[in-house]
Order: structure tokens, then sequence, then C-alpha cells
């Protein structure tokens, strides 16, 4: 049962299910040997993906109102530096312990006690029984400074036993959860399914973005499994997002607005970029990529990716989304789930899937859709080419330049192509490389082309015409 | 070598795919016109072809799907306008019979 279970340490066992918290003491006794264990690493994290990959683990985010980590970190601290003092501790109490003191160490059963109380206080604090909680907390964590082990597990005991009628069941089931490898954050595992996404954003919406606090959000929620901290977590991230994906909606659009302006204003201007930059989608009469487009750091992971609405879950699996089209912005990402970064950095401005790129994961959880649905107004499509779902995401920045040939060529989509236009338009692209793609579907990789190529015994250079 | 000129040529090709996507072709398709109206070889086209499908995927699907559908489609009207010819034809017939 114990993670720990020195011989030594029965004693304490014996203690331990005698308040009723043995769940918790299981997880201590998992915590102590495992302080670098997180319950979740953004990877398990299906949102990683669509926004702000923390560098840390989510256990980072400060917490929007109690600070649980606070008490924790106090009682870690104990708890790890504090075998030393703990043995001295140990001697005199003999209260409860018929183990014998020097086992502190394998036993780590002082810690255990320690951190039981902390378990304890953190599972009231997660009920939102903040204030008493506090006390509990404070008195644990005084006693634990102090020395008095018995005082410990008294304000535990006493923890445990008021807490034991309503919450001792969510508290052990929560703690059974995350007991594996829960840590002093005791920061249950949360599996963000779409659904339960849908909720959150539901409850988020009901009570105002500005509005939303954790724990009423948790009421209307009314999920039991769920901690006012998972919530408050979960609640920063999605902020986060949507100041994200607002700030990329306002940037695509000034963008759309910018290029329409150059398009027609000097639409010959065709910038003629050198071949360094053919991947660089050299567009009509566009400056040169406009300064890293504020989105540096963009997380915009989402980008890219038929901007996943964060929250909804993904139309498909993996790879499969939606081509970009953007042209906009988006430096690059991080890391794209799809192909590998983008071949240039200010061709990334175009071509910039930065959703697209990535750890192949797709989180299964994820999410996807909808807001971004409403953020971005997909400004018509010239020519909607039938197969572009492109949804939503998109701030679609289809060529809407002013190109009388683009706007003969999308017309014969509905027709049976004749191999006239076929022939003019193919002769356009090929006297015309500027121009823009008509589809901004995210190119191969050179590399896996030409590997590919080579594989097929066929040297790239253009074949003399 | 060449890396320049092979990457903008394969931007070339990608952009002439995406010029046939707009006419609906299919990858066949794509590679007969390319060839014959870019002198580009068949299997560069049909090479980054693959690959544009590979990192577009749910593009591609949709766009297969519909080009499925735009052929079911197709096929029924000129069945339909099949049978109304045939129709309108014996409907003559039968009036000159009459007649």
């Amino acid at each position: 049962m114990l993670a720990v279970s020195p011989v030594g340490c029965s004693g304490l066992e014996e203690r331990a299910a005698a308040t009723g918290i043995g769940m918790e003491t299981e997880a201590i006794g998992a915590v102590s040997s495992d302080l670098v264990d997180f319950d979740f690493t953004v990877d398990d994290i299906d949102f990683g993906d669509f926004f702000l990959r923390l560098e840390d683990d989510g256990d980072a985010l400060p917490d929007l109102e109690v600070d649980p980590s606070d008490i924790f970190t106090e009682f870690e601290e104990i708890a790890a530096g504090g075998n030393n003092g703990v043995t001295d501790q140990e001697v005199p109490t003999s209260v409860n312990r018929p183990a014998s003191p020097p086992d502190v160490d394998p036993c780590s059963g002082v810690l255990t006690a320690e951190e039981n109380a902390a378990v304890v206080a953190f599972v009231d604090v997660e009920e939102g029984k903040g204030e008493s909680n506090q006390q509990h907390a404070d008195e644990a964590a005084a006693a634990a400074n102090n020395g008095d082990f018995a005082a410990v597990m008294i304000a535990a005991e006493e923890k445990s036993t008021s807490s034991t009628t309503s919450s001792s069941q969510e508290a052990e089931s929560r703690h059974k959860s995350s007991g594996k490898s829960s840590h002093g954050k005791k920061k249950a595992k949360v599996d963000w399914t779409p659904e339960l996404h849908r909720r959150f954003v539901q409850a988020v919406e009901q009570l105002g973005i500005d509005k939303a606090v954790p724990s009423r959000i948790l009421e209307i929620m009314g999920i039991d499994s769920l901690t006012r901290h998972n919530i408050a977590s979960h609640l920063q991230k999605y902020r986060s997002h949507r100041k994200h994906m607002l700030a990329r909606e306002a940037e695509a659009a000034s963008w759309t607005q910018r290029r329409q302006m150059y398009a027609t204003g000097s639409g010959a201007a065709a910038v003629k970029r050198p071949d360094a930059n053919a991947w660089t989608v050299p567009t009509i009469g566009f400056p040169p990529p406009p300064p890293p487009p504020a989105p540096p750091s963009h997380p915009m992971q989402h980008f890219g990716r038929p901007l996943h609405v964060w929250g909804h879950p993904t139309p498909t699996v993996d790879s499969p989304r939606v081509p970009m089209w953007p042209r906009h912005l988006v430096p690059r990402t991080p890391a794209p789930p799809w192909a590998p970064p983008p071949p240039a950095d200010p061709a990334a401005f175009w071509h910039h899937h930065p959703y697209m790129r990535g750890p192949g994961h797709m989180p299964t959880q994820v999410i996807a859709m909808p807001m971004p649905a409403a953020r971005f107004p997909a400004p018509p499509v010239r020519g909607v080419l039938p197969p572009c779902p492109a949804p939503m995401y998109r701030p679609l920045v289809p060529p809407t330049f002013a190109n009388k040939d683009q706007q003969d060529t999308q017309l014969q989509l509905h027709t049976q192509p004749s191999s006239e236009s076929i022939d003019a338009a193919i002769g356009d692209v090929l006297t015309k490389p500027w121009l823009p793609l008509p589809l901004g579907l995210k190119p191969p990789s050179v590399d896996s082309v030409m590997g590919e190529l080579q594989r097929q015994g066929v040297a790239n250079v253009p074949p003399a015409c | 070598m060449g890396d320049a000129s092979s990457a903008s040529y394969i931007r070339m090709v990608h952009h002439l795919i995406e010029k046939c996507i707009c006419f609906n072709l299919n990858k066949e398709e794509c590679m007969d016109a390319l060839e014959k109206h870019a002198n580009i070889n068949p299997v560069i086209t049909s090479t980054v072809w693959k690959e544009l499908e590979k990192e577009n995927k749910e593009f591609f699907e949709t766009y297969n799907k519909d080009r499925v559908d735009r052929n079911i489609e197709e096929e029924t009207m000129q069945r339909i306008q099949k049978m109304l010819s045939d129709a309108a034809a014996s409907k003559t017939d039968d009036d000159e019979e009459e007649g």
C-alpha cells in the first residue's frame, strides 16, 4: 500500500489508516520519492498544442485564487530538506509511533505525516474550504516548523475528520486517480476531453470571460472530479489562448487590409524576389515580409492548423488539417504538429502553418474549432474552391488580388476544364513565378521530394525543354 | 547543389499543381497537363503531388471526395440528359407515326 513501506513504518501505516487518509498516505509516499514527477506534462495536456506551449509544466501556472502550491512548497521544503530536522523532531515523538525514528530516511515517515497534513490541507483547498483550510494548513505548517510532530498529526487528523464526511470520498477518489504520481502539488490529472472542455467553455461564457471565476465555473459545471485548481489552471490557459487568437485575428485582419491595399495599389509592382526567396511567397506588391509579425512567440501553434479553436475536438486525426491558406503571419511555430518548420522564416511568413507543424500528436482531446470560427470570419475567398473547407479559421487570405486571371481561372471551377484554359493558366504560372499560390497549400518539404525523386531515378534539374 | 534551384523548381511545380486543382484535375490529369503544357516530367509532378497530399491531408481528402461527388453528379446529369433525349426522340417517333 504505502509506497514507502520499510519495516519500521508499520506504525505509521496504522496511524494513517486511523486518520482515515490512507489514500493520501500512499500518495504521499510516492510523493516523497518522486518530487519531480508532475501530474501532467504539457504533452499530456493536449491543449498544449493549441497554444502557448509552456516551457515549464502546468504546475507552474500561478494559481488564480488560493495558492495551495505555496502550502506544499512549504511542506516540501520541510520534507525534502528537513530530514535532518525531522530526525530531531522524530526522536521525541513517541506518541503514536512505535516505529523508530531512525527509519526516517527510508521511511520518510515523518515526511509522510507532514505531507499528510499538506495533502489534507490541499484537499480542502481544492474543495474550497478556503479559510478553515488555511488555518489548518497554517497550523500544520507551524507545527511542522516547530518540529512538533504530534501537533502536525493532530492537525492533520482534525482536518481529516472534519473533512471526512463529505470530502473524504472526493478526496480519495481524486487522490486515487492522482495517486501514483501525485506530488506535493496534488494536481489531480484532469483529462480535458472535448466534452469536458465544451462544458467548461459554456460555463465561462455563461459567466462572462472576465467574470469567470474558477469556483463559479466549478459550480456551473457541477463535475465532482474537478478541483477548483484544475479549473483555475485550465482557465488560465484558455484565457491566454483566447488572447492569442484575438491577437492573431487582429493581425490577420490588418494583413488582409494591407494586402488588398498593396495588391490593388501596385498590381504590377511585382516584387521579383531572388530565388532564395522562392519559398517565400513573394506576393505581388508586398513589402518585404512585415516585421516579424508580432506573434512571434507564436504560440500560435494554433495558427495554421485550422486554427484550432481551443476546445473542440479535432475533426480529424493527426495531421490532416485543413489546409492553411493564410498567408499570414505566423512566423514560426515552435512545434508544428504537422511538419517540419517552414523553409525560411520570412517565408514562413507566408506559408505559415504554424499549427501545422508540430509533434504529430494531435491531441486526442482536443480541441478545435468553434471559437475561431467566430473569430475569423474568413474573408470571402475568391472563387472559393469547392474542396476548400476552409473553414473557419483561416483568416483566409485567399488571393484577393485583383488578379483578373485568377478570377477567370476560378470561374472555370464548375465547368469541364478546357485544355486551352489549363494551358493558359499554366503558362501564366510559368511566366510569372512571383504570383502567389492560388491555394496556399502547405508546401512539401524539398528534401523529401528530392529524396523521393532520387528513389525514382530522376534528377531534379529542370528538364531541358 | 542547385538546392535553391531545386527548391524553386519544386515550388513552381507546386504552384502549377495548385492551379490544376483549381481546375479540379486529379493527379493523373495534372501530370498530363503539366507535361503537355509545361514540359514537366510527370514523375516529378506525381512526386510533388504526393508530398503535397501528405502535407495537406485534410485538404486532399476533401478534394478527392468532392471530385468523386462531382463525378457522380456529372454522371447522373448525363444519364438524365440521355434519358430526356431518348424520351424526346421516342416521342417524336410516336408523333410521326401517329401523325
